[in-house]
């Protein structure tokens, strides 16, 4: 996996113009390991009549098989012996069903190089001792996933002087208690050591509009952020418009637009998406963005609607080299942000599905339920 | 929102108005029993009424929904005339009307008293915007009180309709009240299943099991269940017609509906007809696509990614074969499938296309037989008598026309009965 080295010691974490050559290297480098590891992976690749040797130049990136997330609910595809996997995640598992996806050593490694560069870009790194408050899982080992182990993860961009979970697991569950959470955030809030949220947006607004219903208003000490992340789902499930949330945190916390920072990533790509002081999600060097057209899957132009595909070279255990995930999104060119960044960015705009659907002929949850049965 | 005794409450006033719903109830019932009349002249009334648009606001809302065609559809649906004409057809004339019997060697007479089941309640399905109106509709015209769960899709058309006609006919204050119950809260549904003489259930075989487990013992199930529609090609008329009728009739519905054209059947054993078809037909399903886009990109991207899925996982598991030949159009396409069941396409103009050779159709059809509904059949002129017999004799409820599939008419029955009939009962009473 030279390759994939090469690629993940790129300096500029957002290069993605001079990397194409090295990132295309290094994709077809895994696909050759995953169609040689990977008993089903080869299967699925011989059937759409695709070998490595096809990714003769960038262009030829969009021709690579993308496997549906659905599938790693669906099926254990690994590549090496789950006992080289010192982690296997587990996505969050929107309707039950969740994604068993493993992680070698050697992308941990990559994993933690990727980190550190854009928190450092960031300016999440920092040697100041500071309390977190997560609003999210705590950490217990039968939990597998990916958010919580991001979550935890991020506490260790300072020293941290307290870890604050909202999630207790009491008695074999998951139990919210916001009410310690309020006490400790006012607690913090008369200190002078700075004070960290992450969690997920929804959780967030919810504490938030708690405090601001029963007139709590902290003025948090300075250089404390709010991180926002984990899953991409409930990003826009909850609808939240962003804007309101912002305005929240700063009468709530007394915490400032700049110091508002989300990240977004999936068990099936585990590339840190961080976003920029424009909010906007560019493309880190270690991945790419194809949108596909929704009735052909043909990949599209940017700024047109299509059907999110991410590819990344990053993992070794299992084959999610190119996914394709039921987001529905636009890629912008990059120069339009304005914040300096050339690689384009993601900007999600929903969900595939059939929410709206209105179908009297067999409902979508019967085709959903007779795929399961088949696991 | 909630709608109980005429008047419209927040979501959140459910408990209140489960908890006091059988006081209610029973005491509108010892009262009276209502009359058929006043709920014709209601219905009469608020059609008329929006088709003047004397309630700009409802008209304004309405159109905003983007839900004018159903609404428009409706409101002729409402009218006197329309109405009577289906009690007609369904029940026959002066039904509620008591009657003596005239039994044979001296057994006793008795009287005849068709009455209203009671209390019904109506778990709707939201395929489409007016159905859960036309229930309650159905309801309130065999005199019977009406407890209504919205689908979950429901965009406020049905609440808005009946505070229409509630103020318009106050008298049917006491017989309509709507829920905008989560399909998911069992206890909330299992509390109105508990007070009603009858369920009728609009849905999938998910919610029409459901309904059994939790429906109290002796009340009767009404259950319209997903149906699927196919079109049946053995020779043609005038073939460029009616294949354009086809593809619009696929492209119109989008294949939503229970009488919509999920798959083709070709009256042949030959796959080579079947691909030919394929290739001849597909012009004409790109023309109708063009002609009635589908604008719902989410569902679109879901059938796509569904049916990418399907090819790898039959890929990953080749006991099952569900291979067949992919004719790609523009935002739509046909597969050549090389079994004969009947199934659910992808929908959003995605059709199937297979072989029925007439002799194999008994033994297809049948193995359907809880789904049949629907046929749309392409035919001579000489052969469709036999033909329009035989799918009637493979359970086929509806044998229309390929383009008239999805056409309502008056007087219809629906899945094989007369609805009105089951909210009805028949009471005997010795004289």
């Amino acid at each position: 996996m030279k390759f994939r080295k090469k690629l993940f010691r790129t300096k500029d974490p957002f290069d993605t113009h001079s990397t194409d050559r090295i990132f295309l290297e290094a994709v077809r480098e895994n696909c050759a390991y995953q169609m040689e590891h990977c008993q089903k992976y080869r299967t699925i690749l011989e059937k759409l009549q695709f070998s490595p040797d096809m990714l003769m130049q960038y262009q030829d990136l969009d021709k690579l098989p993308f496997l549906p997330t659905v599938l790693f609910k669906k099926h254990r595809l690994f590549s090496c012996p789950e006992w080289k996997m010192p982690i296997k995640a587990t996505s969050s598992g929107t309707q039950g069903r969740k994604s068993r996806i493993g992680l070698d050593f050697g992308s941990l490694l990559c994993g933690l190089r990727m980190v550190i560069k854009i928190a450092r870009w960031r300016g999440l790194l920092s040697l100041r001792p500071t309390h977190y408050i997560i609003l999210g899982y705590k950490p217990h080992k039968g939990n597998d996933m990916a958010v919580t182990k991001t979550a935890f993860g991020s506490t260790f961009f300072t020293p941290a002087l307290s870890r604050s979970y909202a999630l207790q697991y009491e008695n074999g569950e998951y139990k919210p208690d916001l009410e310690m959470i309020m006490d400790k955030i006012q607690k913090f809030a008369e200190g002078s050591v700075p004070v960290r949220f992450m969690g997920f947006p929804s959780y967030t607004y919810f504490l938030l509009k708690k405090m601001e219903e029963r007139g709590l208003r902290v003025s948090l000490p300075q250089h404390s952020k709010i991180m926002l992340g984990g899953g991409w789902k409930q990003f826009y499930a909850e609808k939240v418009d962003k804007q309101t949330l912002y305005t929240l945190i700063k009468k709530t916390l007394d915490v400032d637009e700049e110091n508002i920072i989300e990240f977004f990533g999936a068990a099936e790509h585990p590339i840190l998406y961080c976003d920029c002081p424009n909010h906007h999600f560019h493309v880190p060097a270690y991945s790419r963005i194809i949108i596909r057209n929704v009735h052909t899957l043909a990949p599209v132009s940017n700024g047109t609607a299509g059907l999110v595909n991410l590819i990344t070279p990053m993992v070794k255990a299992t084959p999610i080299l190119s996914v394709m995930t039921d987001d529905l999104g636009v890629l912008h060119d990059g120069e339009t942000c304005g914040c300096g960044l050339t690689s384009p960015y993601l900007e999600i705009i929903g969900r595939v599905g059939l929410r709206d659907i209105k179908t009297c002929a067999a409902g979508a949850e019967e085709l959903l339920s007779k795929v399961e049965d088949e696991i | 929102m909630i709608v109980a005794n005429g008047m419209v409450y927040d979501s959140s006033q459910q408990e209140m108005i489960l908890s006091t719903l059988e006081t209610r109830i029973n005491e509108t019932r010892m009262k009276a029993q209502l009359d058929p009349e006043i709920v014709i002249s209601a219905f009469d009334t608020l059609s008329r009424s929006i088709g003047n648009d004397d309630f700009p606001e409802f008209s304004e809302r309405i159109h905003t929904l983007h839900a004018d065609d159903a609404i428009e559809h409706a409101l002729r649906m409402f009218r006197r005339d329309c109405l009577e004409y289906k009690i007609k057809a369904e029940l026959g004339s002066r039904f509620f009307m008591p009657k003596l019997t005239g039994p044979p060697l001296g057994f006793p007479r008795v009287q005849i008293d068709p009455r209203p089941l009671g209390t019904l309640l109506h778990i709707a399905a939201g395929n489409m915007d007016i159905l859960p109106a036309y229930s309650v509709a159905e309801g309130l015209l065999t005199g019977n009180i009406n407890i209504l769960k919205l689908p979950s899709v429901d965009n406020g058309i049905t609440v808005a309709l009946f505070e229409l006609l509630l103020t318009i006919e106050p008298r049917l204050r006491d017989y309509v009240y709507i829920f905008d119950t989560p399909s998911d809260d069992i206890a909330a549904i299992r509390r109105m299943a508990a007070v009603a003489d009858g369920i009728a259930v609009w849905g999938g075989e998910e919610a029409v099991s459901a309904v059994r487990r939790f429906a109290p013992t002796g009340c009767r199930l009404i259950e319209w269940g997903h149906r699927l529609g196919f079109a049946y090609i053995s020779g043609y008329e005038n073939k460029e017609q009616e294949l354009t009728e086809l593809a619009e009739h696929i492209m119109l519905t989008k294949q939503l509906l229970c009488s919509s054209c999920q798959v083709i059947y070709l009256d042949t054993s030959n796959m080579d007809e079947v691909a030919d078809f394929c290739k001849t037909f597909l012009p004409y399903l790109e023309r109708a696509a063009e002609k009635y886009p589908v604008e719902d990109v989410g569902a679109v991207a879901e059938m796509t990614l569904r049916r990418y899925s399907d090819m790898l996982e039959c890929t990953l598991n080749p006991t099952k074969n569900m291979d067949g030949q992919v004719f790609q159009g523009k935002h739509c396409s046909l597969t050549a499938s090389f079994d004969s069941e009947l199934e659910l396409s992808y929908m959003y103009g995605n059709c199937i296309v297979k072989r029925l050779p007439e002799e194999q159709m008994m033994n297809c059809l049948r193995r359907s037989k809880g789904y049949l509904q629907t046929a749309g059949l392409i035919t001579t002129a000489s052969r469709r008598e036999r033909l329009t017999e035989l799918l009637i004799r493979c359970g086929v409820n509806r044998v229309m026309r390929a383009g008239s599939m999805s056409d309502a008419f008056l007087g219809e029955a629906h899945d094989g009965e007369y609805a009105l009939r089951r909210y009805t009962r028949i009471v005997n009473v010795a004289l």
